[in-house]
């Protein structure tokens, strides 16, 4: 029997979402695919269905208002998958850090694999950061791959699912533990 | 002997020309593109890759597409009843169908919803198609059909209006708002993953065999014919998928009815002259 794990990093297929980002980075991972940096030569899709990709490209400092979209998207794919920060906004808050309606990085919610550098990040580096991601992609193994919960359980109120706030921050972790 | 093997072989023939086309419209758009087996690495991923299961049914209803549409396949090859693969192609569609009322995500409602609409633009040309067969060479047998001559200059008008339906077949621009890749996000594939998502991918290379093949039909006895009619008819879908952009579902209804059925009509009327 072959191993199939190799065949992983021949196919990565993309979810890119946009967790409040100035689109400067989502202009350049669209200049990525387009036909002078052509990312479909390592076999990526832009797939946009959660439930089919592989590497989770995510642009941005996380606005309040994105972060359940956030982690929903990324309980929405199933292992093995990668995430990868693209941008300086979406590492550390890059030049929102510290404001009152951003939360400084997609890292406070979820697990990154690799951050890439850049206001905006050059289609150059995406590139660079997701063969990157691919190696990551192939080297997980099953324990990697176990769940652990991201999310706060939904609350009803009034017969209706509230899902507002049940993204669960690196901090809530801390103390609930 | 052939034929058994060409059936066993056909989801991998599908699957070469699936990822030869990747590979046509990249250099078509002065790319590189992936490499020719590109369908075969994502298929192999997806067998490694954890599924969801959503409701058991959904997942073998899109088992049961793929299954029914290679035994359409199977009996392309095995030269039945043309008639009757074409009504058994439309349980196929319909099982699709099923598997995406089946869930409750709102975008596979709409991509089951617009996969009926689609059938109801491509099927009267399909039975059209037939029933041409049947007034030009007096048999919907496939066999019969293959053992006279071409039949491409008297059913000229057929093959028109079949062309117009390959597009929408295939999920191709101008016709692929079934599909509608990032609108709608694949429509009924959406709750699809896995092992269960790798069915519908491989079902979509039965789906060119199957269309390709019964546009073999219109060269008959001439196989010179047969292959230089898939050439050019892969070139010019390829090409239009590259320069057109996708239109509505309801203008895909308007344009296939109303040119489509009036051109087969048109057909079948002088053919029931000659």
């Amino acid at each position: 029997m072959f191993d199939l794990k190799k065949y992983r990093k021949k196919s990565p297929w993309i979810l890119h979402y946009n967790a409040g980002s100035c689109n400067g980075c989502d202009i350049e991972i669209l200049a990525a695919m387009s036909p002078k940096y052509d990312l479909e030569r390592f076999g990526v899709i832009n797939t946009g269905n959660p439930k089919q990709s592989d590497v989770f490209l995510v642009t941005g400092p996380v606005t309040l208002r994105s972060r359940e979209r956030l982690v929903e998207l990324y309980t929405q794919m199933p292992e093995p998958k990668v995430v990868v920060a693209v941008g300086s906004c979406t590492c550390t808050g890059g030049v929102f850090r510290d404001m009152y309606n951003v939360e400084d990085g997609i890292d406070r919610y979820i697990p990154v694999d690799v951050y890439i550098p850049g206001c905006a990040a050059s289609p150059e580096l995406i590139i660079d950061g997701l063969v990157q991601a691919l190696d990551i992609l192939e080297s997980k193994t099953k324990e990697m791959e176990y769940p652990y919960k991201l999310a706060k359980d939904v609350k009803v109120e009034d017969g209706v699912i509230n899902r507002r706030d049940v993204a669960r921050g690196v901090e809530d972790k801390d103390e609930e533990d | 002997m052939t034929q058994v093997l060409l059936i066993i072989l056909a989801p991998i023939i599908g699957g070469l020309l699936y990822g030869f086309e990747r590979k046509l419209r990249a250099r078509m758009q002065n790319r590189v593109g992936p490499p020719l087996l590109q369908p075969f690495y994502d298929t192999l991923k997806l067998m490694d890759k954890q599924a969801f299961l959503i409701n058991p049914y959904h997942s073998i209803l899109g088992i049961m597409h793929f299954f029914t549409l290679w035994v359409v396949v199977a009996f392309v090859i095995l030269e039945e009843n043309l008639l009757y693969i074409v009504f058994l192609h439309l349980l196929s569609a319909i099982f699709l169908i099923l598997a995406g009322f089946s869930v409750r995500s709102i975008f596979s409602h709409i991509g089951a919803n617009r996969e009926l609409l689609s059938i109801i633009a491509y099927e009267p040309i399909l039975i059209l198609v037939a029933v041409g067969f049947f007034m030009s060479v007096g048999s919907f047998e496939i066999a019969t059909i293959r053992e006279n001559s071409s039949q491409l200059l008297s059913m000229f008008l057929l093959f028109l209006s079949f062309l117009l339906i390959i597009p929408v077949k295939l999920k191709k621009s101008p016709f692929d708002a079934v599909e509608a890749h990032q609108e709608i996000v694949g429509g009924v594939e959406i709750e699809f993953s896995g092992i269960f998502y790798e069915f519908l991918y491989m079902a979509k290379w039965l789906e060119y065999i199957f269309i390709f093949l019964l546009l073999s039909l219109f060269a008959g006895d001439n196989i010179a014919l047969a292959i230089s009619l898939f050439i050019s008819v892969f070139l010019v879908l390829n090409l239009v998928d590259n320069a057109t952009a996708r239109i509505k579902m309801a203008h895909l209804i308007k344009i296939v009815l109303t040119l489509g059925l009036s051109l087969g009509l048109l057909n079948l009327i002088g053919l029931s002259y000659v």
